[in-house]
């Protein structure tokens, strides 16, 4: 409870930090480089939600507990919805900058093939009736999907060239202000615990269904 | 030194290896193709007649010569992977159709079973790519300046599309929604090898011709990619 709480104010923090104390990145039109804030730590989620639920994948086709797999598809789930508000606030920070919502650059033709495979990922859950054989398709599918990702990040972006900032808005490059990295950093914590938050209400909605499914009235 | 397998068996000794398992069950598919030609029949229909709607609805002059090289090799793609995706499910769906499945799961390991299909498979998309691609070359008058690098890509291509999508073909088999499901599972496997060999089919036509062929390199590492991993993931879907 306390961690909600903590969570809220720290979120409301970050907005506010994100408008007021931090300034906007020389080389970008008016303030339009504050999208920083809360665009890029949505693409991380929904980047370690893919991750997670891979990982949470090959844990159940190795141990085949239910629990596993409550675990892969809340966090596709949750990636899922992360992915669809980077895509948004990607496109829009595109139309600002670059003139158009949609133009194929290689960054956001990966973004639409991870929401593909999400896609994907839930045409399978839903077209097997089975439950254990559900899981170890929706396993198999997602372990497929994710070795087809470095072909995506390394390949891809390499055919063609992209317009994606890179080097004045990544953090790890020196040219980024101290001031906008702390709010950055900020934005990424306050994601991140949102993330874990919603991540385990989501497998607790999904354990509750299983007992149902299983006519154990008890919680 | 005779093999037993994984003690399934107890003390029965086989001395069969994989591979032969695996060609045992291509040639049988084979044979079964020959006789029924559902597969080749579904899948090269569906080739013919949408490179005659192409051909007929673009022809070979309407698009300028600057764009042509592009063009065409994104058409050439389309065609090669929507026929493919068309029948390639045939595979496994017919096993169980038939009720043959649990007589090949008896009778051979997984990993050559998976074997067998992909080679049959790869059997299917080599037709299809020899019918379709000097079809498609000769009524688009698509001009290839580096025919040895576009053979390589379409080679190199084919393999890579057979071994993405036999092991969705193993799991649309055992779904209930079966046709529409393996082009949504499939697709967004394929793409990234789509995109390497669109990109690589253009420079051919082009003529850009690099020693090293990057794009033929990279489908191949798909290839092997998608074999190692079906060859470890096959068996779970195989034995659920």
């Amino acid at each position: 409870m306390i961690c909600k709480i903590l969570l809220t104010i720290w979120m409301a923090v970050i907005i506010v930090a994100s408008f007021l104390y931090a300034g906007a990145a020389a080389g970008f039109p008016g303030e339009t480089s504050r999208i920083l804030f809360f665009h890029v730590p949505q693409a991380w989620i929904a980047t370690l939600a893919f991750l997670i639920s891979m990982i949470a994948s090959a844990v159940y086709l190795a141990k085949r507990r239910v629990k596993a797999d409550y675990l892969a598809q809340s966090a596709a789930e949750l990636g899922f919805l992360f992915c669809v508000l980077a895509t948004i606030t990607g496109s829009v920070f595109a139309k600002a900058t670059w003139g158009a919502f949609w133009n194929w650059d290689p960054r956001q033709t990966s973004i639409v093939i991870l929401l593909m495979i999400y896609g994907a990922y839930f045409a399978i859950r839903s077209a097997v009736s089975d439950p254990d054989r559900r899981r170890v398709f929706a396993g198999v599918y997602s372990i497929l999907a994710f070795v087809t990702v470095p072909f995506l990040v390394f390949v891809v972006p390499r055919i063609t060239t992209s317009l994606h900032p890179e080097n004045t808005m990544n953090p790890a490059s020196p040219g980024m202000d101290p001031k906008t990295l702390k709010v950055f950093l900020g934005s990424l914590f306050a994601y991140t615990g949102l993330f874990v938050w919603m991540l385990r209400l989501k497998i607790r909605v999904l354990r509750i269904e299983g007992l149902r499914n299983l006519g154990i009235e008890e919680l | 030194m005779h093999q037993t397998k994984n003690g399934r068996w107890g003390t029965q000794a086989r001395s069969s290896t994989y591979l032969n398992e695996a060609v045992a069950i291509w040639l049988r598919d084979l044979r079964s193709e020959f006789r029924t030609r559902y597969a080749l029949n579904a899948i090269l229909m569906f080739a013919v007649t949408t490179l005659i709607a192409v051909s007929f609805s673009i022809g070979s002059f309407r698009i300028e010569e600057a764009e042509r090289p592009f063009l065409f090799s994104v058409l050439l793609w389309i065609i090669l992977t929507f026929s493919a995706l068309s029948g390639l499910a045939r595979s496994f769906v017919k096993e169980e159709e038939a009720g043959t499945i649990d007589v090949l799961k008896l009778s051979a390991r997984p990993q050559a079973v998976f074997l067998g299909k992909l080679f049959f498979n790869l059997t299917l998309l080599g037709a299809l790519e020899l019918i379709i691609v000097p079809s498609f070359i000769l009524l688009m008058s698509y001009q290839i300046n580096s025919p040895g690098f576009f053979i390589a890509i379409i080679i190199s291509g084919g393999l890579g599309l057979g071994a993405g999508t036999t092991i969705i073909a193993a799991m649309i088999a055992r779904a209930s929604t079966r046709g529409a499901l393996f082009s949504a599972l499939s697709l967004p496997l394929l793409l990234p090898l789509m995109i390497t060999c669109i990109k690589g089919c253009e420079r051919a036509a082009i003529g850009m011709n690099n020693a090293d062929w990057p794009e033929v390199k990279v489908a191949v590492a798909y290839f092997i990619i998608m074999i190692t991993m079906s060859l470890l993931l096959f068996p779970l879907i195989w034995e659920e």
